[in-house]
């Protein structure tokens, strides 16, 4: 929010109304601006400013002659902002005054804009210190997890919280983020999701192993009632269509007699028997836009009839499982997978076509000579879907029969239950007890006396209105997680004697824990924490590798880079679907995603240099992904879903510049903006943002009529120099992606006829030919981008901005990291061994 | 110019056809509630209550209007309709239009969520409400008076969060009721016995869990510093603010829910929806189920459903390039053309010696001001209903003496629902010239 930090502009009469009727300067004595030794902008203000809004005469409400520097009150950054704003639209000082010269202006609007950013941080720093930090979101969810050892796959207590608020796209700074009375319902509401869920009244033994079998009868969805039920009476549930698929005909096959779901939760045994028919058709592959060498794929989701219909895509839908089908070949695929109680078992078509709907009329229309004389001039979707499917050869996975076995449980009673009660069977004189050791884990400490009595003063309120000795239990184990001692890391120091402060063991224990897991520490860090093992460097070195070698990390990837790429935004603006269907019939917003998150999984395992992710030959990319960079070879179509590392021929993609998750999210799904590219490198890859262009300036209300490319178009800064000083840092690096379209693809002209020019100049001169050449020159300012990502990963670990005091602790991380080979899981330990991180 | 209607539009009224507003008024549900002086705000509620129900009711987009087809070029009563208020040309009586108003902020999308405050959240701090919106500060003084204080409805996101119009005093947004589903289960759907029975129960179980939470952070604020106990502040404030919902649904829940004579709807996508919504909104306030509604138009409203290729947000950056403009233009006009067709409803229903509409405050427009620029200022700003002498095309100055600040209307709006007040967020005054 960058804007956001600047004060309101106060309301005043004659906002902008400069320029006419103005009185004439008057040759007073002005301090020569060069030799003044006060700040060097507040020299050009007195020196060019203050006579028309100063003690005398206070044109348009303004008078700068008492401003003082560094700015103090959003008012101020206000009025630098809006002299920012004057000067470089050259609107000030008025034509009829005394004007500067151009290098003056320049200078000016430079030191200004510096102003305004050492304005902005004073006014937003928390002193070096993170302000108590409620747990996002992402955090509680995965903590609610953990403390009830629940599973969580289709279970989500956090559905209707608000979103969180970031800055800098960071969700985990403390000042940032709020708590609302909204919230505070919802927390509510989600502690009794979470605890009903963990403690049901369970039987001494575990519900009975069923079978369900389902054959015939097959209703599928509304549309396909007709058509299925004329061509071959239910005997069949048929999937067309990919899950992202945009009318979702035959996207699901559901079990409709089966709706309600299973009976309890675990695991299941779920056996289809299906074919895949026409994968090989006689049609034009285009009507159908799949990957005509890939195998079909079955999916498996879980489905919730109270969330809504079954044959349509719910806000919870984890693939459970996927088995490649035999073509022409009736066979079984088994699945084993866990379901929630209410949950039904639903297969999808992951490599199936976007839309089978589209598809009937085409064929009907573009093969007509291939169906029966008779049926050649249907028209409507009803009659053409029957004839179609009578007629002709429609790809598509076919389904026989289903089998469902289950629940088989590893544990009884469950895991949530042993987890919070112990291995004893409740009984209600232990209540106080199990109340404590709930509090200890879920506040991340131990539980103070006076917090287990109050929770206790709840269960014991709750019995005395007649609630049963368990059921009052279970609220007293809401209460805790609605407590901010659970809701807030609080991060006490302790301060001995001639020591450095230091965040106190839990403390400690927590803030790697969310740092790396995002969620609360585990037993092994808890009793660390607990015998104060884990000040010891070593002790928290070792702990730091166990946490990154887990696949818990995994949360870690891909929240750190939602927070430094702005991933999360992946989506937000989605790709046009006629100009890129590959990208919904593919899948290819998950993929690219996976692809950086793999990349950075992979630099961290392996500690490879953080440079690689300014340049590398290589990737990890599924088909699609590979279909995509123009490498379908790279990856057999049999394996088409899976990752694989892949090595580059060409300089042009390797690196994050070439990843399509960021050429898309730095785009707005229609049409690539170098500006727009441009800053997103600035801030996120080089940690260095663009001041905000003025407001009301014609440039930015675009005008493309004239402009023949994007080049010419932004030439157009060069009229004016004070845009071009900025623009000139940022458009380069903009322009060397423009060979990547909205979506990440490969091109060399916009529109097949205006050719791309790539090639462009940095501030320092360095020139370059395309994005190859780009990638190089960062490369050599690695001590820049080492900086920006200590920076980032600092800021995301200690949930608070880093400010100017943090600059020899981030210093001393680039230089430790540059000693050891700039590997990121150095980098990662050196942020945890850093004094920030220890401290508050 | 002029945009063909298209038959789209017929299909959504067809769609919206659905919902019947045949009932008969209803009239206040519980005015016990009310006597018994729980309405928050105490004696100002209990007067205003006891009146014919004001009400009030602002839409918002996310993305503004195309501004030379929003801004007639005459002022006063004789002004011209450009292409997109011709939708409204059977209004002029009810509305007044007003140009020139804006809250004097900065930041594009980044600035739109000031609205209804006048405050940018990130300011709220440095203003003696905060960021508090003029929907929640109506609510504030009538709130207990109808089982919702206020309803606000609509898109929950779009771009950079979408038009985020409502907020609370202490600076949390309060985020809207997305879909037309939602909204009608919330309004009409009565739980069972067993039901409420359930929920008397959860409201004493949150009572124990908010008193023992209380205790828990007033121990957790001694043993934290400074800031610390600022930020634990939030925490506090909500537990009150938790409490007093409490409370109020505890009177409400023994309190039947009206019934709607309509089926649930489906929600689909927000251009499809926005019919619906008005009609729920329609029913709410005839049912008085709630005397302030907000409608928020961002996430879900695209230009496919229009069969257009390019998305919303890239058609408001137009470039100046007309068939942008053309296709910006579709998407306004059908905003435009439900805008209307709400108004119509409300005075097609008696209310009292009126209509719904004379008692209706209905304010319609955006925090942006020109989106191709980025601006916000100069905001499209409709008011219609509500008892004012409407008619005219008000023109302030953009700049020098006569210059308004957009939050002297709202001061306008907030004394003619009732409220004692001379001030709200960046006012002067009241807006000269509007009676």
């Amino acid at each position: 929010m960058r804007f956001n930090s600047l004060g309101a502009r106060r309301m005043r009469g004659g906002m902008v109304l400069f320029g006419a009727g103005l009185v004439l300067a008057v040759g007073l004595s002005l301090p020569v601006f060069a030799a003044d030794a006060t700040p060097q902008p507040l020299a050009f203000v007195r020196t060019y400013c203050v006579e028309c809004h100063g003690p005398e005469a206070q044109k348009a409400e303004r008078r700068f002659d008492q401003l003082a520097l560094p700015a103090d009150s959003t008012d101020a950054l206000v009025d630098l902002q809006d002299m920012i704003d004057q000067l470089t639209l050259g609107d000030m000082p008025p034509s009829d005054a005394r004007q500067p010269s151009n290098e003056e202006r320049q200078a000016a609007i430079r030191a200004l804009t510096e102003a305004v950013a050492a304005g902005r941080a004073r006014l937003r720093t928390t002193g070096g210190q993170t302000v108590l930090r409620r747990l996002n979101r992402r955090e509680y969810l995965n903590t609610v997890g953990d403390l009830f050892a629940l599973n969580m796959t289709m279970f989500d207590p956090t559905m209707s919280f608000p979103r969180d608020q970031v800055a800098e796209n960071l969700d985990t700074l403390g000042d940032v983020l709020q708590t609302s009375g909204y919230l505070l319902a919802q927390y509510l509401d989600a502690a009794e999701q979470v605890v009903e869920r963990a403690l049901p009244v369970v039987g001494e033994t575990p519900p009975p192993v069923q079978t369900w079998k389902f054959a015939g009868n097959f209703q599928q969805q509304p549309e396909l009632r007709y058509s299925h039920g004329k061509v071959h009476d239910f005997r069949y549930l048929c999937l067309y269509e990919a899950t992202n698929s945009e009318k979702h005909e035959g996207a699901y096959g559901p079990l409709l007699a089966f709706a309600d779901g299973v009976p309890a939760d675990g695991f299941y045994e779920i056996r289809v028997k299906a074919e895949a028919k026409h994968r090989r058709h006689p049609y034009d592959p285009a009507i159908f836009g799949m990957d005509p060498d890939a195998p079909f794929r079955l999916g498996l989701v879980p489905g919730n009839r109270a969330i809504g219909a079954l044959h349509l895509p719910q806000p919870l839908e984890p693939e459970l499982g996927q088995v490649v089908v035999r073509d022409d070949e009736v066979d079984w695929y088994t699945f084993r997978v866990w379901l929630d109680a209410g949950h039904t078992p639903r297969f999808t078509f992951p490599n199936g076509m976007d839309s089978v709907r589209n598809a009937y009329g085409r064929i009907l229309r573009v093969h007509n000579d291939m169906f029966p004389p008779e049926t050649r001039d249907t028209k409507g979707i009803v009659e053409s879907r029957v004839v179609v499917m009578r007629h002709g050869q429609l790809p598509h996975i076919r389904i026989h029969e289903v089998e469902i076995h289950g629940p088989f449980v590893d544990h009884w009673p469950p895991a949530s239950h042993r987890i919070v009660l112990g291995d004893e069977p409740f009984a209600p004189e232990r209540t106080r007890e199990i109340l404590a050791r709930f509090a200890s884990r879920a506040y991340r400490r131990p539980a103070r006396d006076d917090e287990v009595d109050r929770l206790l003063a709840v269960v014991e309120s709750r019995r005395r209105q007649g609630r049963d000795p368990f059921e009052a239990l279970k609220d007293g184990l809401k209460t805790a997680l609605c407590s901010p001692a659970f809701l807030y890391l609080a991060e006490p120091e302790t301060a001995a004697a001639d020591t450095p402060a230091r965040l106190d063991p839990y403390a400690l224990a927590a803030r790697l824990s969310y740092f790396l897991w995002a969620t609360m520490p585990d037993a092994e860090l808890t009793r660390l924490a607990a015998s104060g093992e884990l000040a010891n460097t070593d002790v928290l070195m070792a702990q730091t590798r166990r946490l990154l070698e887990s696949p818990r990390a995994d949360s870690f990837v891909a929240s750190f880079l939602d927070s430094w790429l702005n991933l999360r935004s992946l989506g937000d603006m989605p790709p046009d679907r006629g100009d890129f269907r590959q990208y919904y019939v593919f899948d290819l917003q998950s993929a690219m995603k996976r692809e950086t998150q793999l990349f950075m999984r992979h630099l961290i395992d392996e500690n490879e240099s953080i440079l690689r992710f300014l340049d590398a030959d290589y990737t990890f990319a599924n088909r699609p992904l590979a279909i995509l960079y123009g490498m379908e070879s790279a990856v057999p179509p049999a394996q088409g879903h899976e990752f694989r590392k892949v090595r580059f021929d060409t300089p042009q993609r390797g690196g994050l510049l070439g990843q399509a998750s960021i050429l898309t999210v730095s785009a707005n799904g229609i049409e690539t903006s170098p500006v727009t590219r441009g800053v997103w490198m600035l801030e996120n890859l080089l940690g260095t943002p663009p001041a905000p262009p003025p407001d009301d300036v014609p440039v930015i209300d675009p005008d493309v009529r004239g402009a023949t490319s994007m080049r010419e178009l932004l030439v157009k800064h060069r009229d004016n120099p004070a845009c071009y000083d900025c623009h000139r840092k940022i458009d380069p690096l903009g322009f060397a992606l423009e060979n990547f379209d909205p979506i990440g693809g490969w091109r060399t002209h916009y529109d097949r006829r205006t050719p791309i020019d790539a090639s462009g100049e940095l501030p320092d001169g360095q020139a370059f030919s395309d994005v190859a050449g780009l990638k190089q020159a960062l490369v050599r300012r690695h001590d820049q981008f080492a900086r920006m990502l200590a920076e980032r990963l600092l800021s995301y670990a200690c949930g608070r901005r880093i400010e100017a005091t943090d600059r020899p602790a981030v210093d001393a991380i680039v230089r430790q990291v540059a000693e050891h080979g700039q590997g990121l899981r150095t980098l990662i330990e050196q942020v945890v061994a850093s004094e920030p991180f220890l401290t508050k | 110019m002029s945009i063909a209607p298209h038959t789209r539009n017929r299909r959504y009224f067809l769609k919206a056809a659905g919902i019947t507003l045949a009932l008969p008024l209803m009239e206040s549900l519980s005015p016990g509630v009310v006597r018994s002086g729980l309405a928050i705000g105490s004696q100002e509620g209990q007067r205003l209550a006891a009146e014919r129900p004001r009400r009030m009711v602002a839409v918002g987009n996310a993305l503004g209007f195309y501004q030379p087809a929003f801004f007639p070029e005459r002022a006063g009563s004789d002004y011209d309709l450009p292409p997109l208020l011709a939708p409204l040309a059977g209004h002029r009586s009810d509305l007044t239009i007003f140009s020139g108003l804006d809250h004097g902020v900065k930041g594009g999308h980044f600035a739109i969520h000031a609205f209804l405050s006048g405050v940018r959240s990130g300011d709220a701090k440095a203003m003696p409400e905060g960021n508090i919106s003029l929907d929640q500060r109506a609510a504030e003084t009538v709130g207990g008076a109808t089982r919702f204080s206020s309803l606000a409805i609509g898109s929950e996101d779009g771009i950079h969060g979408g038009c985020m119009m409502c907020w609370t005093r202490s600076g949390a947004r309060v985020p809207p009721i997305p879909g037309p589903r939602e909204l009608f289960r919330k309004l009409f759907v009565t739980d069972s016995a067993d039901d409420q029975l359930r929920a008397a129960d959860r409201f004493s179980l949150h009572e124990s869990i908010l008193d023992a939470v209380h205790g828990d952070a007033r121990s957790l604020h001694r043993r934290l510093g400074r800031r610390d106990q600022q930020k634990l502040d939030e925490y506090l404030h909500s537990v009150r603010d938790v409490e007093r919902q409490l409370e109020l649904s505890r009177q409400w829940a023994n309190v039947a829910k009206p019934s709607p004579g309509m089926s649930e709807p489906a929600n689909s996508d927000m251009v499809s929806d926005l019919p619906v919504l008005y009609d729920l909104i329609t029913l709410a306030l005839q049912t008085d189920s709630t005397r302030i509604a907000t409608l928020e138009i961002a996430g879900g409203f695209e230009s496919n459903v229009f069969g257009l290729r390019k998305g919303y947000h890239s058609l408001s950056h137009h470039g100046q390039l007309q068939e942008n403009i053309d296709g910006l233009l579709v998407l306004e006009q059908y905003q435009m053309e439900q805008f209307a067709r709400f108004l119509a409803r409300l005075k097609t229903l008696e209310d009292g010696d009126g209509n719904l509409l004379d008692h209706t405050m209905v304010l319609f427009g955006s925090g942006m001001g020109n989106a191709n620029a980025h601006t916000n200022n100069n905001l499209p700003v409709i008011l219609a209903g509500g008892g004012f002498q409407h008619g005219q095309h008000k023109a302030y100055p953009t700049s020098g003496a006569g210059r308004q600040p957009l939050c002297n209307l709202f001061v306008s709006m907030l004394q003619h629902f009732g409220l004692e007040v001379d001030r709200f967020g960046t006012s002067t005054g009241t807006l000269t010239g509007l009676a």
